[in-house]
């Protein structure tokens, strides 16, 4: 009876304690990340969660938003898709107006389910599948970064463009559907290239963990002419080996990749590396057009003590910048209000690239890339790219 | 042609490898040990100085080669040597269930080791570059490090034979895989032979990281799994305990993944490995007890 007792006093304590941050709401607005802390996914979502913190250490300086503070609260992961549900409850009851969530789809979509059933609004770090928004989790999700698809796509239509590449062929890691995004891009550009001149001339398929793609390159050297240019649609740390291998084996093409493989920490493995170009939102190598970006790279090592190690830190920072904007506009945090003011955001300008929502996608499926061009082991931008036109959702849910 | 028996031949040669250093704790101990993939990975992580930072910090993988090679074959030999002494001494009279849980839990423990030491990033390392040039042989264009894969592998497959045939420990290690308890009367000390399988074992992973890291540029701490999960198909197939059947295995089953990426049509390639399980099935229907079945597991099955 006394254990009885005790039992609902402390379920009636804990129901009053749930409840109290919501009450406290008026005085701040509460960003809540429920990212990994630790782990696994740790050394893809922090980067970028640093990168928000920065934004909202910001937004705070200049008097907040909505005249008030933004408090940030966080819950760990761990790098666990249970842990992930778990977290998006955790930084809710702390009363979290907007849910940041981890960088991948999967590592992700528990959290922001969590989210979407209590009607928040929630962000993924830099998911670029079109899961991560309204097709996988529902109409208040949204990703920071750009569809995998629109990465394939820019290279394809930027190569023939530029560079004349007439031949290509399509190297595939089927791992991750990350990098089966890129292909889609890439598969959707082609035919329209075709009947430009351009010639899928091969492709071929390997796995991220293969020790050896041996066979896979004697394919290509099989071929009548080395192509043009190989579309890599691959990722770390496969990606590396890949390319590795490729050069070893005396193949010169030029090697388009995803930003997956942006960042100049493994160039290290395949010394003297050139002709390979990957699209990027802003350039971690101080030679961004936009004097901005160095900027904010300088204030991300202050606040850090490193340099920016890829392009996936940016996506942190434009998350902020959007919902806060949408925020300002809306006059209010109300869930529904922040989503119907993104989804009237037609090219925002951020300081990486502009952003769009509609009412159909929360993601973007047409942006401006920089091109990152790496010659003898040094990366640098040369071009920047927008795709003709935007991918179309079908190409998108293939 | 050429072309497609030297990239079987050099992929099957890691496999093999990895197959020999599982075959050769199991002929002593019947351990299959799991942990082994992740002696690999430590291996690899040798190389370089601990840092959770993208850059990696080489370290050790700096030497110049003659001095480089033996570190890393010492680095995994001790790291076996270590795990048997701290772990799988205390588990000499378990159930070969109960050894395989262990060696599980060791690899996890491992693997966190060098998660907590590195960070969950792989990293990238430019091992011994002048092995990343074609070379050309009888017409087919190849890596130098593919051949050199070979050949380092038949070197290491001769020498092992010559070890185990021609000397005296050797000798006690085939008789103890043959027989333990019976080895034992005939006064062969057994934790000399358990540890001497233990230090080859370990110096054959060091062998894989080094041909791995050097063709992949690659340090990831879970890049031990993949090589483990072939090798250990390998000895089941080969005959768990044989050695032979276990390097045969290794062999046949880089060449089958070779072959099939060749033949299968696009559509089918990234179910590759679906097809080459398929043929392990196959193989284990019409022989269950592996290609070359080992002597001393006959009669106890």
């Amino acid at each position: 009876m006394i254990n009885k007792l005790k039992i609902a006093t402390a379920t009636v304590l804990l129901g009053v304690t749930a409840a109290f941050p919501a009450l406290a709401d008026d005085s701040k607005i509460v960003v809540g990340f429920a990212t990994a802390e630790s782990g696994f996914m740790e050394a893809y979502d922090k980067p970028a969660t640093d990168a928000a913190l920065i934004r909202i250490d910001e937004i705070n300086a200049a008097g907040g938003l909505l005249g008030k503070k933004i408090e940030v609260v966080k819950a760990d992961t761990k790098s666990d898709r249970a842990e992930g549900a778990k977290a998006g409850l955790s930084v809710l009851d702390q009363g979290a107006d907007l849910v940041v969530v981890s960088c991948d789809y999967d590592f992700g979509s528990p959290a922001a389910l969590a989210a979407e059933a209590a009607g928040k609004v929630s962000f993924f770090l830099c998911a670029e599948s079109v899961k991560a928004g309204i097709q996988g989790v529902g109409p208040h999700s949204f990703s920071a970064s750009v569809l995998a698809a629109v990465q394939g796509a820019t290279m394809a239509e930027w190569a023939y463009n530029k560079k004349q590449a007439k031949t290509f062929y399509r190297l595939l890691d089927s791992w991750t559907e990350y990098n089966k995004g890129i292909c889609d891009g890439f598969d959707w550009m082609m035919p329209k290239l075709e009947t430009k001149g351009a010639k899928l001339v091969g492709q071929d398929t390997f796995k991220n963990d293969d020790p050896s793609i041996a066979a896979q390159i004697s394919r290509i050297k099989a071929l009548p002419k080395e192509p043009d240019a190989i579309m890599l649609c691959t990722m770390m740390p496969g990606g590396v080996s890949a390319i590795k291998q490729i050069r070893a084996a005396g193949i010169n093409s030029m090697i388009l990749n995803g930003s997956g493989m942006d960042g100049s920490y493994w160039l290290s493995a395949v010394p003297d590396l050139s002709n390979f170009y990957v699209p990027v939102q802003g350039s971690i190598y101080g030679d961004d057009p936009n004097p901005e970006v160095t900027k904010f790279n300088a204030a991300y090592k202050a606040k850090t003590g490193g340099d920016p190690s890829s392009m996936y830190v940016y996506p942190g920072y434009v998350m902020i910048d959007v919902w806060a904007k949408a925020v300002e506009r809306a006059k209010s945090i109300d869930a529904d209000a922040v989503v119907a003011e993104l989804e009237k955001m037609k090219n925002e300008p951020t300081l990486f690239g502009p952003r769009t929502f509609t009412s159909e996608l929360h993601h973007q499926n047409q942006t401006k890339y920089l091109v990152a061009d790496t010659e003898k082991g040094k990366p640098a931008i040369i071009d920047s790219w927008t795709i003709s036109e935007p991918i179309p959702l079908d190409a998108l849910l293939k | 042609m050429l072309q497609i028996l030297f990239d079987a031949l050099s992929l099957g040669s890691l496999y093999a490898l990895g197959a020999l250093g599982i075959a050769l704790i199991f002929g002593v101990m019947r351990l299959v040990n799991f942990a082994h993939g992740d002696v690999i990975a430590f291996c690899v992580f040798a190389l370089l100085w601990p840092s959770t930072d993208a850059m990696a910090i080489v370290f050790a993988g700096q030497l110049p080669w003659y001095l480089l090679v033996p570190f890393v074959l010492f680095c995994g030999a001790g790291l076996s040597v270590l795990c048997e002494i701290v772990v799988f001494r205390r588990f000499r009279n378990a159930n070969p269930a109960t050894m395989m849980i262990a060696s599980f839990a060791l690899g996890f423990v491992i693997r966190y080791f060098l998660l907590m030491l590195f960070s969950s990033r792989p990293k990238s390392i430019n091992l011994l570059p002048e092995l990343s040039q074609p070379v050309e042989i009888f017409g087919a264009r190849l890596p130098l490090l593919q051949l050199i894969t070979i050949i380092a592998t038949m070197l290491i497959l001769i020498g092992l034979t010559v070890f185990l045939r021609r000397t005296r420990f050797g000798l006690e290690m085939r008789a103890a895989a043959e027989n333990f308890s019976m080895a034992r009367m005939l006064g062969v000390r057994a934790n000399r032979v358990i540890m001497g399988a233990f230090a080859l074992s370990g110096a054959l992973a060091g062998a894989i990281a080094l041909i791995f890291v050097a063709q992949t540029g690659t340090a990831d701490i879970q890049m031990g799994a993949a090589i483990m999960l072939m090798a250990f198909i390998a000895t089941v197939i080969g005959g768990l305990g044989s050695l032979a059947g276990a390097v045969l295995a290794g062999f046949l089953l880089g060449a089958a993944s070779v072959v099939m990426q060749v033949m299968l049509p696009i559509d089918a390639r990234p179910f590759r490995d679906a097809f080459v399980y398929g043929a392990v099935i196959l193989v284990l229907l019409f022989r269950p007890q592996g290609l070359i079945s080992a002597r001393g597991t006959k009669e106890r099955v």
